[in-house]
């Protein structure tokens, strides 16, 4: 019976075979409101735009602290020449000795006037011969005298400063210069390999990825599970089993998850990318960018392995009070990540970048480090790929098995037996 | 028009040490109401699952249309779990229309059907609204929807009517009559046995587990003891002398018998004229709570 007549719409007149299509695209259906509803969902809007805010303010914080120089004004006798030009010497240390600082000099009548400055905030310190002779210091050096003691800085970088002129002063008199007396003592740095990325900055890059890693995977990782037990507890599971097999369900919603927490780490990765580039850390940029690629295709493929497996976890529940129960594996799996890789170092950590869902994080952290070498993420990754199909296989018997289990907690075991 | 019929053979489901359900079979033809009536724990949900295909039977099979049912018919049956919910924080109108996407009803097609019978529950104006701001009754009409929209073949309902207020009652029948007028049989369960009288052209009664009685109402009615009601003139206390009479009951004049056969009716008429006349002497159809009271005991 195919009344094609549109109307009057009775109840219910759509012609059976016209009803079943084929339950192949279901899994469509599924991922598009999974995506849709969590993309609308408020607690999940106002967390992503409050991490964007942090990581923007993070950023800025840090680009303020780089751009900010040190300045100091140092009182020095008058007319002592000397003095000046020790100051003048502190203040051309480079930045990349630990410098840069701004100095200016003030000069005092006397001692009186010195300490008036002192007292009065004029200057910060005040730079004078130990044995108060005016016009270059006797062999007693110099003192720098603060209102409390000198600023830990200043006290370095003047320390070098009238060393700097001492020695000259003192070459002059052995008929030398103070080049000649110090030539081939120079000292630099190097490094056998890698890129040109301090360890701070790997630090806080494997700190970050960890964060990315701890807040997409318990994020989007709870969510599934709630979703499952959801429908579990309201029972519209039975009517959707019904309608399509239970491993489209499963699909839909661990596709759609996926997409949801790839997007959000993306939007935060690349936020951070971008807050970063008005740093004076953007020369790390190129390196950073790279790595990020890869914790990116890291996350896409190991938070299918998680999001399946926190499908079952929420399978396993019968109510959502059971949830907090039935995610613990997994959400201790996910801080023990956390902690573990952001503070790992040097085997251990080339270990753990081996290791499934560890290696989310720890394998991009050793790509920014110049520590891998090129084959090493890939096998890495298809170690990865490996645990997440077993993860997907495992997972979608548990959850056949457990889905439409009622009354009380399912254990794994029986959840897998009951699918046979 | 449809004729196919649920056919349901030796189901039998086990938890453990306990039987759910028994070795039941019933039939429900095309184009009936079938009530499923039974007590707390008689197993009437466990079976609807299995006919669902939500819980396997430990044995026994379910046939739609002459052959086991398979997945495709499943997915054109209309379903009512017993415990009812809806995603609380969907408006009404998505979550039907995406149920019946998952059953591959195209979108424009789900919004016409859905907002059609919206309108006739008495919905009409509230599908965007989200579902935890209804309340159990509309609740309940949202979940009728569900379960009737995309043209089922077979309707499976578990307890539809509770919850519901009168008019909504007589809006689901007039909706379920729509169906049963297609040829669509459908299998629903329920505690209220006046409804099931009233709706029924055919009755299943479970038991722990067990159907204790099968057919339709007017036939389990006359399978039924039937008992006669005997006003006298006097005191009716006389009865309990008659052979094969049973007095179930004697109240002064007014005496409700069970009678053996024809030939203890006229023995009882004729002994009843000798003495103090004969007021009235009717057959007592039994009642279905009676008839269920009866198979349940």
């Amino acid at each position: 019976m195919t009344t094609t007549a549109p109307t009057p719409t009775p109840t219910g007149t759509t012609a059976p075979d016209e009803a079943v299509e084929g339950t192949r695209g279901a899994w469509l259906v599924v991922m598009k409101r999974e995506i849709v509803v969590r993309a609308l969902n408020k607690t999940f809007l106002v967390g992503l735009l409050v991490s964007v805010a942090i990581i923007a303010a993070l950023a800025g914080f840090m680009a303020w602290q780089g751009s900010k120089t040190d300045s100091f004004t140092v009182a020095v006798p008058a007319g002592d020449a000397t003095a000046t030009a020790a100051v003048q010497a502190a203040a051309a240390v480079p930045e990349t000795q630990g410098g840069g600082a701004e100095l200016t000099t003030l000069e005092v009548a006397d001692d009186a006037a010195a300490r008036a400055a002192l007292t009065d905030g004029d200057a910060d310190a005040w730079l004078h011969p130990a044995d108060g002779s005016a016009g270059g210091a006797g062999d007693a050096g110099w003192v720098l005298t603060g209102e409390a003691d000198p600023d830990s800085t200043l006290t370095r970088l003047l320390t070098a400063g009238v060393a700097e002129e001492t020695l000259a002063a003192n070459a002059e008199a052995a008929g030398t210069t103070a080049a000649e007396l110090t030539a081939g003592g120079t000292l630099t740095t190097d490094r056998l390999a890698g890129d040109a990325v301090d360890s701070q900055t790997l630090f806080f890059a494997s700190f970050a990825l960890a964060l990315l890693f701890f807040i997409g995977a318990l994020g989007s990782g709870q969510m599934i599970a709630g979703s499952v037990v959801e429908e579990k507890q309201s029972r519209l599971v039975e009517i959707m089993a019904t309608a399509v097999p239970l491993r489209h369900l499963l699909a839909g919603k661990i596709l759609g998850s996926s997409v949801v927490a790839l997007a959000q780490n993306v939007v935060f990765a690349a936020v951070g990318l971008a807050a970063l580039s008005f740093t004076p850390t953007a020369s790390i940029l190129p390196s950073l960018s790279t790595s990020l690629l890869w914790f990116v295709l890291f996350f896409g493929v190991g938070f299918l392995g998680l999001a399946a497996l926190y499908a079952v976890a929420g399978a396993l529940a019968s109510r959502t009070e059971d949830l907090q129960h039935t995610t613990t594996p997994m959400t201790m799996a996910v801080m023990g990540v956390y902690f573990l890789t952001f503070s790992a170092s040097g085997t251990f950590e080339t270990v753990l970048s081996y290791v499934p869902v560890a290696s989310v994080v720890s394998m991009p952290v050793r790509v920014l480090s110049g520590d891998a070498a090129w084959w090493e993420p890939i096998l890495s990754l298809l170690v990865l790929a490996a645990f997440a199909v077993a993860a997907l296989l495992v997972s979608e018997r548990a959850y056949r098995g457990a889905l439409l289990q009622t009354g009380g907690r399912i254990g794994w075991r029986s959840a897998l037996r009951s699918a046979a | 028009m449809n004729t196919d019929s649920l056919e349901v053979r030796g189901l039998t489901r086990s938890f453990g040490d306990l039987t759910a359900v028994d070795d039941v079979s019933f039939t429900a033809p095309a184009g009936l109401l079938t009530g499923f009536v039974g007590g707390n724990g008689a197993g009437k949900t466990t079976t609807m699952r299995m006919i669902m295909g939500v819980l396997a039977p430990t044995s026994g099979e379910v046939r739609f249309g002459g052959a086991p049912v398979t997945r495709a018919d499943r997915r054109t049956f209309g379903y009512m779990p017993e415990e009812r919910g809806l995603y609380p924080k969907q408006p009404v109108l998505d979550q039907l229309v995406y149920l019946a996407r998952l059953r591959g009803i195209s979108t424009p097609r789900a919004r016409a059907e859905v907002l059609d019978m919206l309108d006739r529950l008495g919905l009409a104006g509230r599908s965007k609204e989200h579902v935890e701001k209804l309340s159990l009754g509309n609740q309940q009409r949202v979940q009728i929807v569900a379960a009737l929209m995309g043209a089922p073949r077979l309707l499976v309902l578990d307890e539809p009517f509770s919850g519901l207020d009168p008019a909504a009652v007589d809006g689901m029948v007039d909706l379920l009559a729509e169906h049963t007028a297609r040829g669509v049989p459908v299998l629903f369960s329920s505690h209220q046995l006046d409804l099931v009288e009233r709706l029924c052209e055919r009755l299943v009664i479970l038991k722990s587990g067990r159907v204790m009685a099968d057919g339709a109402p007017d036939d389990l009615q006359r399978a039924g003891t039937l008992r006669h009601r005997l006003v006298t003139g006097g005191d009716a206390g006389w009865v309990r002398g008659v052979p094969g009479v049973h007095a179930v009951d004697v109240d002064g004049p007014v005496a409700l018998l069970e009678v053996a056969d024809d030939a203890a009716l006229q023995r009882l008429l004729a002994t009843g004229l000798e003495r103090d006349g004969v007021r009235e002497l009717t057959p007592v159809r039994p009642t279905l709570a009676q008839i269920y009271r009866e198979v349940t005991a």
